[in-house]
């Protein structure tokens, strides 16, 4: 500093002003440069649309239909041929694919697109997710389009097309539909001398149970079958347990069931499955479990059968959920929307896409590749599919379980955040271990809470 | 040099305001420096205004409304989201979760950098490998991070597993045990962000004159005694930053906890960053989230000025 101080004094300006160019000059320069470029980026971008394409002059131009999804692994390889299908199947339409994440991720960005006014034209969109924006009339009804486009809804597998009709108007087309299905490693089964199927009851499975559960001193270190958290949808899981039990979560009408007997029950059985008869542990991810040998079985989605089948080193057997007073599975996954801001001229492309991908032909595609159920009736008469079945009977028996599901609770389905405010009550009991009772009627005054402002929109939507 | 020229060119651009009275942008040459004083901080003004004070503006708007970022119309419910989150069950828990993970995480980190700082301050072989290890997880993504440590968390088949039953003990279930996720969130954390602390510390301790060291030790003082009056006054103005930076860090942690619990089980993991993600992008309850915002931004304020005006006093700047 002091040395700074006596050059000040002593060394005289014009030695070290440059001769041409002032400071200030340069500054104002920089200044200048800095201003042109940031109005620069807040300029508008030309539309990128037919730049290559117009030099070629094509004699029509293809509609380009912009698709949000959200599958990884084999599934999200499974999705990009069908993309690659469409597109090669015909001249009219470009099928823009862009992958968003998870169902989640999907649904949040969707969501900000809304906002953006820059929404895709379909998006794939999950079981508890899609009628969030059908109250917010952010979704198309479809039915002239499908009028239009001679869609025979009566080969869509009942149970499925219907989930996504409100006041007789289709919003939703199945896709990538599941169900929860019992898996069990045919090694440990045949190693503990049990029949190679899956138990009938639970009251079966709990005898089974201790011939397949390894300890290691009083810890359990291979169960005979493990729950999912609530990060990963053990509220779905549970949900045909509650009903294989004689309960609900809620009625259609929001009616809260779950603090009832028959849901305690259930939820007592799951707690006693951890913490009293230990057959079962709950775990981050049941697919990673099974499939590296971890348990013996697990109940999970039919769309995990694609990744099973691929990453696992031994023989695995699936079957229908056991029962308890009587049978109970629901459905899941995800269907394909009509967003409400695609301009009419793309309206009919879109739908061309949505009509393709759950045609026969790639319904069969799809649910061989991945374990998604084939959403048309036809499609499971198919002589390619019953070719399958004899190669891959385990996928059989997802298919004839799907006749017997049921829709979901509006619970799960149709309370914002429903599934993990269930879920989270669901760990409290089999990882806090918790009393049933008390903690279900917490969550179902929670339930009653976050349902009145569906309740109201639903109202003003529906009337 | 440049200093010099211009202070130079200061004072002989500006001379001595002449007498005659002026109002604020009389001269020409005031006005342009305006203008130009204005065409270059205006981008950047601008961009803070997009980005962060509007974002802040209107987060504080959002925390009064009920709105599930999709609907058109927004309810104003006053301070009914206030009431709901000051009264749930939820929020008690959510503190002490984020006071809980940020004094073991900045206890740790803190503290633990300090010893290695000084280990790898010594003149010993093969410190700059060390040095180099102790640095490479902060380069990794938190993300990839969180998925290599659930494998090694797992007590089934985790390498900690293998190291901890090596002595004797069984490992806890670290993710799924709600007493042990939180430790098992501080660890990772840790272990990722150590190596920046270290390589401040390590700065820090070499800018303290040698001289002083030497002028200790014709004193008569001891190793601790020259820890305790040279280094640590020293390090104290590297300590007060580090303390800062990674409390403001660890009130914002998200992708360990995002990757490794999900916030679980049952919450234990739940800081408010996490809870305010949950509520406004998992559960679309914009007010809750807004809420939630403000008091992070209200802890985060009040905290970096008490602890500004404490330190000041206390910190020896050289």
């Amino acid at each position: 500093m002091s040395q700074s101080r006596l050059n000040r004094h002593q060394i005289s300006r014009h030695q070290f002003s440059p001769p041409q160019i002032s400071r200030r000059h340069l500054l104002k320069g920089l200044g200048a440069g800095v201003g042109m470029v940031a109005l620069a980026a807040c300029a508008p971008v030309a539309p990128a649309t037919t730049g290559s394409t117009a030099v070629n002059a094509p004699a029509k131009e293809k509609t380009t239909v912009v698709l949000w999804s959200s599958f990884t692994g084999k599934n999200g390889e499974a999705e990009t041929a069908l993309v690659k299908k469409f597109n090669e199947s015909q001249g009219d339409v470009a099928l823009d694919y862009q992958f968003q994440g998870s169902y989640e991720e999907t649904a949040q960005k969707l969501t900000a697109a809304i906002q953006a006014q820059n929404a895709p034209d379909i998006s794939l969109l999950s079981d508890v997710w899609w009628f969030k924006f059908y109250l917010n009339k952010a979704l198309l009804p479809l039915d002239d389009l499908l009028t239009t486009a001679n869609a025979d809804l009566s080969d869509y597998q009942d149970s499925l097309i219907n989930e996504g009709v409100r006041q007789n108007k289709h919003y939703w087309i199945p896709f990538a539909r599941s169900t929860p299905l019992f898996y069990y490693n045919k090694a440990k089964w045949a190693a503990a001398g049990l029949p190679d199927r899956g138990p009938e009851t639970w009251a079966e499975f709990m005898e089974w149970a201790p011939k397949l559960t390894e300890m290691d001193g009083d810890t359990v270190k291979v169960p005979a079958f493990v729950h999912p958290n609530g990060g990963s949808y053990i509220a779905w899981i549970f949900q045909a347990v509650v009903w294989q039990f004689g309960g609900s979560y809620s009625d259609p009408d929001f009616t809260m069931h779950l603090a009832d007997e028959k849901a305690v029950s259930a939820g007592q059985f799951y707690k006693d499955s951890v913490h009293k008869d230990k057959w079962a542990i709950p775990t981050k991810d049941v697919t990673v479990d099974f499939t590296n040998e971890l348990t013996a079985s697990t109940m999970m989605s039919t769309g995990s059968m694609g990744g099973v089948k691929a990453n696992a080193k031994f023989e695995f057997g699936t079957a229908m959920l056991p029962k308890q007073e009587q049978f109970g599975c629901c459905t899941g996954g995800a269907g394909l929307a009509l967003l409400a801001t695609t301009p009419e001229a793309k309206q009919a492309a879109a739908m061309q896409y949505m009509l393709f991908a759950s045609s026969p032909e790639m319904t069969t595609f799809w649910a061989q590749n991945t374990g998604y159920m084939p959403v048309r009736k036809s499609a499971l008469k198919s002589k390619e599919m019953q070719d399958y079945f004899t190669q891959f009977p385990q996928f059989k028996t997802a298919t004839e379980q799907l006749a017997l599901t049921r829709p979901q609770d509006a619970a799960r389905v149709f309370v914002p955040n429903g599934d993990q405010i269930i879920g989270k009550g669901l760990e409290r009991i089999t990882v806090q271990e918790e009393e049933v009772a008390t903690v279900f009627a917490e969550v179902q005054t929670i339930l009653e809470t976050e349902a009145k402002p569906v309740l109201e929109a639903l109202k003003a939507v529906e009337g | 040099m440049f200093l010099n020229t211009s202070s130079q060119t200061r004072l002989i651009q500006r001379p001595s305001p002449p007498s005659r009275p002026r109002s604020r942008l009389g001269s020409a040459t005031e006005r342009h420096e305006w203008l130009l004083f204005l065409l270059l901080v205006g981008p950047n003004l601008g961009l803070f205004f997009i980005f962060t004070y509007w974002p802040l503006l209107y987060n504080g708007y959002l925390s009064f409304v009920r709105w599930d970022l999709l609907a058109p119309v927004k309810l104003w419910v006053g301070l009914g989201n206030y009431q709901e989150l000051f009264t749930s069950p939820d929020f008690g828990k959510i503190i002490t979760n984020t006071i809980s993970f940020t004094i073991a995480a900045v206890g740790l980190t803190c503290s633990l950098a300090l010893l290695l700082a000084l280990l790898l301050n010594q003149p010993l072989r093969g410190r700059t490998v060390a040095r180099s290890i102790i640095f490479s997880p902060v380069m990794l993504s938190g993300a990839a991070i969180g998925i290599v440590w659930i494998y090694i968390l797992d007590p089934r088949y985790g390498l900690l597993d293998v190291l901890i039953r090596a002595v004797g003990l069984r490992s806890p279930n670290w993710l799924l045990d709600p007493h042990w996720a939180m430790p098992a969130v501080v660890i990772v954390y840790v272990w990722k962000n150590l190596g920046y602390a270290v390589v401040i510390y390590l700065a820090g301790l070499q800018a303290i004159p040698r001289e002083l060291y030497e002028a200790a030790l014709v004193d008569g003082a001891s190793n601790w005694a020259r820890f305790r009056h040279v280094t640590i006054p020293g390090l104290s103005p590297v300590m007060f930053f580090l303390v800062l930076t990674t409390i403001l860090a660890t009130f914002q942690t998200f992708d360990v906890i995002k990757v490794m619990t999900n916030g679980g089980p049952v919450d234990a993991t739940t800081t408010l960053i996490y809870y305010l993600y949950q509520e406004g992008f998992v559960g679309f309850n914009a007010g809750r989230a807004g809420v939630t915002a403000v008091v992070l931004f209200g802890a985060m304020l009040i905290f970096t000025m008490v602890q500004m005006r404490y330190t000041q006093r206390k910190v020896y700047y050289s």
